[in-house]
Order: structure tokens, then sequence, then C-alpha cells
């Protein structure tokens, strides 16, 4: 009599670990998927600006290129330029003739003084005029000194 | 013939070991990282403050750093109010440029939420600090449909 030969079981993994395994690969490429911690953050509407930081070096390259002034003021109807009052209407018309010809960053820069009460929408909107019309906006901020008074 | 049973002796799957030790890990990270920000998300939504209106406004990029000025001209960086006291260019823009680090370029945007009537005492102070610390200064801004 033959006998048969038992034919050897190849080695199968049991089925329940792929399950695991499945499992697993899931919730690793979800964490992935949402480990951006900004994604929770809603997206924004606004304005991007570049304000050069005024250090002491700035202001005085700045003082040398002599650069356009406008002073803002409570006050929304005006502004000055170079010292001229001008009304808010006629801004870009003046403020455009002085940056032609001006190709540097630090000759387009345009320093902007505010009184302490002018409020941010009027800032804003002025900002943005200086840079539509080519301008860079820099900021003059006065520093605040302690004094003792005896 | 006496057949002797094979005894079975019962035992943990080491396997499985390994698989409830990561989903244990991977649910404790998920669990830090949704309340860590939502917190601040949370707290954020409170703060109350009215966008100025500009004519044209663009997409800005999400940030992690957010300074926003309130109705009550109280100044907050990610939800943290920042005493009046403290608020000088040298301070804030001290931590600002902590939470900034060593990212680059690109990536060091700072988002201002200013209240439209607050005055420029207050928020050039702000703008100057973020700019001293290395920031990308982002206003967010309503747009004006008029």
């Amino acid at each position: 009599m033959k006998l048969l030969r038992r034919k050897k079981a190849a080695y199968e993994p049991p089925a329940v670990l792929l399950t695991d395994l499945a499992f697993n690969l899931v919730i690793f490429f979800v964490v992935c998927a949402s480990s951006d911690p900004e994604a929770n953050r809603r997206a924004e509407s606004g304005r991007r600006q570049d304000i050069p930081s005024s250090s002491k070096d700035q202001a005085k390259m700045a003082e040398e290129a002599k650069n356009i002034e406008v002073h803002l003021e409570r006050d929304t109807t005006h502004v000055e330029i170079n010292g001229l009052r001008t009304p808010l209407e006629r801004f870009t018309e003046k403020l455009t003739p002085l940056l032609a010809g001006k190709t540097r960053p630090e000759e387009r820069m345009v320093v902007v003084r505010s009184n302490k009460d002018v409020p941010y929408q009027h800032w804003i909107r002025m900002t943005g005029m200086i840079e539509k019309a080519g301008g860079v906006v820099a900021l003059q901020v006065e520093e605040e000194k302690e004094v003792i008074v005896k | 013939m006496k057949i002797r049973r094979c005894k079975l002796e019962p035992g943990v799957p080491a396997v499985a070991m390994a698989d409830i030790a990561f989903n244990l890990v991977l649910f404790f990270i998920i669990l830090a990282k949704t309340q860590d920000d939502s917190a601040e998300v949370e707290a954020q939504k409170k703060l109350k403050w009215e966008a100025a209106h500009v004519a044209a406004v663009q997409d800005l990029p999400k940030t992690l750093i957010t300074v926003t000025v309130t109705q009550e001209n109280k100044v907050f960086l990610n939800a943290r109010e920042i005493p009046r006291k403290e608020l000088t260019e040298k301070d804030l823009s001290e931590e600002i440029a902590k939470l900034l680090g060593d990212k680059p370029a690109g990536k060091r945007t700072v988002q201002l939420k200013i209240h439209k009537d607050a005055p420029a005492d207050i928020f050039e102070k702000v703008i100057e600090a973020v700019s001293q610390a290395g920031g990308e200064v982002v206003h967010v801004l309503a747009e004006d449909k008029n």
C-alpha cells in the first residue's frame, strides 16, 4: 500500500490580524491628515503689509533719503503731506508725483506719523492708499519716556 | 493505546498588545491636540472686536499667532491678555519673537485683529512690536461692499 504524504500546509497568517492592521493604518493616515494645527482655524480675509522695523539705522537712512512724511489726525477729511494740509480726496493725486522716479525701496518710504487718537479705520485706509500709489509704509512711533518730577 | 489529550495553555496573544499600545498612543495624541487648539480658538471667538472696512481684501494665510485689540482697547496675544503696563514694543516683540522661534520667512505671519476704532496710541505699538520681532504683518479686514 502506498501511503500518500500529507501535503505540507502553507503558512498563512491569521486573518484576524489583517483587520487590526487595516484599522491601524486607517487611524494613522487620519491622524497624519489632521495633524496640521492650523487646520482648525478659519481662513480670514484682509491685507498683508510690509512694514520695515523702525530701527535707528533705518530712521537715519530715511532721514538721509528725505522721505515723504504723512501726518494723520483724528480729522479724517484732511491729511498732511510734508506739512501741507491736503483734502483726503486729493491725497493720491498729490502723493503719486512725489514718488515718481523713485525706484529704490528706501526712496519710496513714506513715513506715517499719527496722532494718538487716530482711529485704525482711518489709518488702514490711508496706508492702503500709500501702498497703492507705490509707497512703502514706515511708522514713526514716539518713544514713551518716564519723567520723574521732584 | 492511550491517546493523550493535548493541553492548551491559556495565554495572552502578544501580537495584539502592540496594536493596543499603538492605538492608545494615537488616541492620546489626538486628544491632546484637539484640546489645546480648540480652547484657544474658542477664547479668541469670545473677544469683541469689529474689523475695519476697506475697498479690497484678499484671502489670508492661516497663522498660529494672532494679536487682537478689542473694543475696550485691550490687547490679547493668542487670546492671552497683555496688561497695559507690559504693553511696550520691547516686551510685546520679545513675546512674539519667542512664539515665532526660528521659523523661515513666509511662515512668520502674525495676524492682527484690530478693532476699527482702536487709537493709534495702541495699534501702532502692536504693529511696531510685530515688525521688531521679525514677523510679517497681516491685517484682518472686512470688504466694504458700498
